[in-house]
Formats: structure tokens, C-alpha cells, sequence
């Protein structure tokens, strides 16, 4: 059995979050030139599912998260919600930014209930839901801490409480394991994956670490750089519930290699590129 | 049995003196820089007196700790020095209470509104650099002498630092909180509420920290161009009769109001920003 097969299009499910023909371009505000983020991109994610978004640095990974979570408009094209079009931050989408951003002033409870807060929901109401987070999280007994009291682990983890106290359908995720070390990323990608059982969200995730897009995913989507436009997306075909040591089979190995491969090239250019703006 | 309890209770009795000594080098540790600053302030005044006393032997030029010391008493007896701290309390407190009202408003206008801005920023920066304390006198040709006077100096010379640092903060809060903030659906009022002004309470405090200095200058100076009453008063009015030891009785209650004032700042920023304890 293969573990992986190029994406025919987007079978079964009904499509939660679409995107048709999105372009994006910026002004540089150095050069005054325009600058193009993204180009051209088709994507129709089904609910339920779990997809993560791969590419070199600098190929409009967040640009386009940014879009979806209606932060920024896309200067061509357009993006929906269950067949609605995105025009601005929607109730239903919870945000996992990269640096945890979270309220040095709050504590914990207060950080995970800032969404439920500006919405007007009563404390009363979303208090208990957030110590059920935090539990879900794991970090039981935190709720009065504040956010350097804690590890950056633990800080991304309220990162991701926040976003689901919201009860989001959808859950974007940019790099939320970035700044972590290997260590703690492994044990947060499982972790990840029994909150997502457990809360059944459409899950958009952005990584430049392709072994963590592969164990996370129902599907890969390989962006390619200079503009951002759509290279490759492939349907993982690992069996669920998926452990960590999955990643140590040659078959992971393989796809790894395989995905690797397509953006290689890119990122030797992108790495070139910056070579070059550097001032020697 | 008896001489049991009498070696038990011996031995206690001996090792109260190290356990004492043990309590007082733990107190120092734990107050190290408190203690430190206490012994510092008695060594100078200690070389003061001995200044005063034994080298200038000369009241008009130095006044011993000791002589200002008996002199403030006698000013208390004579309820003298009550009446002018009175003075100049009332005249401190409304002017840096409306410098701060109008400091941290106006500061906040300003770090939100590029209008507010635009049109302020001349003003703000020409009053700011200036030292504006050498209006006085015409304030007070404006204002009389009495309380208003006052209160438009203290407030003209302590309101900058306050709006400064308030708007300063509003400015420097990070974007990606604002960012976060507005992902979750917060409207301009609540990014306003929930992150531009949590993130300046730290400014603010340093604004007001900065102010009371600047603020009870103000209250002196104001006093020493026209008054019949308060410490910048006692101050003139004794050194022109050649008291100093009044003199520095009024300027050591200006300096304990100053510390007082300054501590209490720092314990009003620990309660509204515990987080920057770290």
C-alpha cells in the first residue's frame, strides 16, 4: 500500500473553506515596486480535514493563512466559508499565531477567554469551558498563572486553547511550533492530533518542517515561491490514529524524500536570493 | 530529673544569642539594599554633622542635622510648619492630580489619533524642552498668589512628562497583540481598551514617576515668586532672616514627600502591572 498519491482534486466531504483564484499583491514601501505574494491559488479544503501547507521561506505561507482568516484581503480572487465569502475576522475561525502572542497583563484563564470576552459572552459562561481547555491542553492548575511564569511550550499551548475557546469550526495555525525544540514539538504534534480527534475542526496548519507536515496531514500542500502559487498537493494516506514512531518507517522516509525533492530547488534559490541582499 | 531539665533549658538558653545572630544576617539578606541605603543616608548624615559642627562652625553657612533637627520641632509646637506643609500639600495634590488626568487623557488621544497628532505634536515637544518652570512669575501675575497660581505651575511644569510617556506607550504596544486582538473580532474600542492601555500602564507610571519630581519643584518655585504661605514661603522667608535651620526643615519635608510620593507610585505599578515583576 502507498502512503501518499497525488491529490485528485477534492473528493468526498463537503468543502468547509474554499479558495478560488487568489492572488495577492503587496507594494514594497522601500522600492515602491509591487511586489507578487501570491498567484493563482485553487484550494478547497473538505471539514473535518486536516491539511498542512508546506513550501520555502518567503513562498506566502502566512499571506495566505492571513487571507483565509479574513486579516487581509486578497487582491484577486476570492475565499469562503461554507459557500460565504470572507470579507474580515469570522466568529468561526480561531487563530494560532507563531509567536504565541499572548496578553502579558492576563493571566492564563483570561488570555484562553479573550475571544468568548470580546464577544460579550459572560464570564460566567466561558469559565468553565476554559478550565475544560486548559485540562485538554494540559495545563491543569495554570489557570492563575501569568505568561512568563510559563515555558514556550506551555505558552503555545495557551496559544491553542485561545483559539479553540472560541469553538472554532476552523482552526488556522501558523508555524504554532516554530520557536519549539524538537523535543516539545514532537510530543505537541501528538498532542495536536488527539485534540483535533477529540474536537473534530477543519485544521489549517503552516509548517516549513515536512516531516511534521506529513505526520499531522490528510493532505500536503506544497506551495511553490516568488509568486506563492499551488506546486503540489498530496493526499497522505497514513493510517489513523497515527503514533510518533510512524515517522521512523522507510515509507515516511520516502515521502519525506518525495516532498522534499519538489521544493528543494526553491529553496536553494530562495537561500541564494538572500545571499545576495545581504551586504558583504 | 531535675538536673535534666536545668542542662535541657542551659542549652537552650545558649543558643539563643547564634540563633538571633542567625535572624539578623537573614534580615540583611533579605533587605540587603534597603539596609545598604539606611546606613549610606546615616553615614551622611553623621559626616554632616561633623561638617557642621566641628569644621565650618558656622550656622549661616552650615546648619548641623541636629540644630535643623530642634528647629523643626519647635516649628511643630508653634504649628507653624504643619500650616505650610498644608499649603503646599493642597497645592501639589490638585495641581499633579489634574496634570495627570489631562497628562494620561491627552496622551492617549494623542497615541491614537494621527490628527490629534499632527496638530499637538509643535506644541507638545515646544512646551516639553522647555523649562517651563520660568513662566512662573508671569502666572502668577496672571493667577494672584494665592492656590490657582500654584496649581497652573504645578500642573504647567508636571503635565509634559505624563503625556509623553502616556502616548509613548500607546505607540510602542506590539502590533501582533493588536493583530491577535483583532483575528478575535475585538471592535476599535475594545483594541483600545484590552491592549492600547494595558500595554501603556507601564509608561503611564514612569510619566507620573518623572512628574511628582518636576511637580513639587514646581510648588517651591511657584512659592518663591509670590506667597504667603506653604514651604517654597518658609523657605524664602527664613533664609532672609538668615534661619537656616528652618530653611532645611522645609527642604528635608520636600524631600521625604518626594521619596514618600515616588514609593507610592512604585506600589500602585506593582498592583496595576504585576506582570512586569519579573
Amino acid at each position: 500500500m502507498t502512503l501518499a498519491s497525488v491529490s485528485t482534486a477534492s473528493a468526498g466531504g463537503a468543502v468547509k473553506l474554499q479558495a478560488s483564484r487568489v492572488g495577492m499583491r503587496f507594494k514594497s514601501e522601500q522600492t515602491g515596486a509591487s511586489v507578487e505574494a501570491l498567484r493563482d491559488i485553487d484550494l478547497r479544503v473538505r471539514a473535518g480535514e486536516f491539511l498542512t501547507i508546506v513550501g520555502p521561506s518567503g513562498c506566502g505561507k502566512t499571506t495566505f493563512l492571513r487571507v483565509l482568516a479574513g486579516l487581509i484581503k486578497p487582491t484577486e480572487g476570492s475565499v469562503s466559508l461554507d459557500g460565504a465569502a470572507i470579507d474580515g475576522p469570522n466568529p468561526s475561525v480561531g487563530f494560532v499565531f507563531q509567536s504565541d502572542n499572548l496578553m502579558p497583563w492576563r493571566n492564563i484563564r483570561d488570555n484562553v477567554g479573550f475571544g468568548p470576552e470580546v464577544r460579550g459572552e459572560p464570564a460566567r459562561s466561558w469559565k468553565p469551558r476554559v478550565n475544560d481547555l486548559l485540562d485538554l491542553v494540559g495545563l491543569t492548575g495554570f489557570a492563575d498563572s501569568y505568561p512568563h511564569q510559563l515555558s514556550g511550550g506551555m505558552r503555545q499551548r495557551v496559544n491553542l486553547a485561545r483559539a479553540l475557546a472560541i469553538e472554532p469550526e476552523v482552526l488556522l495555525m501558523d508555524e504554532p511550533f516554530g520557536a519549539l525544540d524538537a523535543q516539545t514539538r514532537e510530543i505537541m504534534q501528538d498532542e495536536l492530533l488527539r485534540i483535533w480527534r477529540e474536537t473534530g475542526n477543519t485544521v489549517v496548519f503552516i509548517t516549513h518542517q515536512i516531516d511534521e507536515a506529513i505526520f499531522l496531514a490528510d493532505r500536503v500542500l506544497i506551495l511553490a515561491a516568488r509568486p506563492g502559487r499551488v506546486q503540489e498537493i498530496l493526499d497522505i494516506n497514513i493510517p489513523r490514529p497515527r503514533s510518533l514512531e510512524v515517522k521512523r518507517t522507510p515509507e515516511f522516509g520516502a515521502l519525506v524524500d518525495h516532498v522534499w525533492r519538489g521544493i528543494e530547488r526553491q529553496v536553494r534559490a530562495s537561500i541564494r536570493d538572500e545571499q545576495r541582499a545581504r551586504p558583504s | 530529673m531535675n538536673g535534666k531539665i536545668a542542662t535541657a533549658n542551659l542549652g537552650r538558653l545558649s543558643t539563643t544569642p547564634a540563633l538571633a545572630r542567625l535572624n539578623l544576617r537573614r534580615l540583611y539578606t533579605a533587605h540587603k539594599s534597603g539596609a545598604l541605603g539606611l546606613a549610606s543616608m546615616l553615614g551622611g548624615l553623621a559626616l554632616w554633622e561633623i561638617a557642621a559642627r566641628w569644621i565650618v562652625q558656622d550656622k549661616l553657612f552650615l546648619v548641623a542635622p541636629s540644630d535643623m533637627i530642634v528647629r523643626l520641632m519647635e516649628l511643630t509646637r508653634t504649628g507653624e510648619i504643619q500650616q505650610h506643609t498644608i499649603t503646599s500639600g493642597v497645592e501639589f495634590l490638585v495641581g499633579f492630580a489634574i496634570a495627570g488626568l489631562v497628562g494620561v487623557a491627552g496622551g492617549l488621544a494623542l497615541g491614537v489619533s494621527p490628527l490629534a497628532r499632527a496638530l499637538a505634536t509643535p506644541w507638545v515637544s515646544a512646551f516639553n524642552s522647555t523649562p517651563t518652570v520660568a513662566l512662573s512669575p508671569l502666572l502668577i501675575l496672571w493667577f494672584g498668589i494665592g492656590l490657582l497660581s500654584k496649581v497652573v505651575v504645578v500642573f504647567i511644569v508636571s503635565v509634559f512628562s505624563v503625556l509623553v510617556n502616556t502616548q509613548a506607550g500607546v505607540e510602542g504596544a506590539d502590533e501582533r497583540l493588536v493583530e491577535t486582538a483583532r483575528a478575535f473580532g475585538a471592535r476599535r474600542s475594545q483594541i483600545f481598551l484590552k491592549v492600547l492601555l494595558p500595554s501603556a500602564v507601564p509608561f503611564i507610571v514612569a510619566g507620573l514617576r518623572l512628574g511628582v519630581g518636576r511637580a513639587l519643584v514646581g510648588v517651591v518655585v511657584a512659592e518663591l515668586f509670590g506667597a504667603t504661605s506653604g514651604l517654597g514661603y518658609l523657605i524664602t522667608t527664613s533664609s532672609q532672616v538668615f534661619d537656616m535651620g528652618a530653611l532645611f526643615a522645609a527642604v528635608t519635608i520636600l524631600a521625604i514627600a518626594g521619596v514618600a510620593s515616588t514609593e507610592l507610585i512604585r506600589v500602585v505599578e506593582k498592583r496595576l502591572a504585576p506582570w512586569r515583576q519579573r
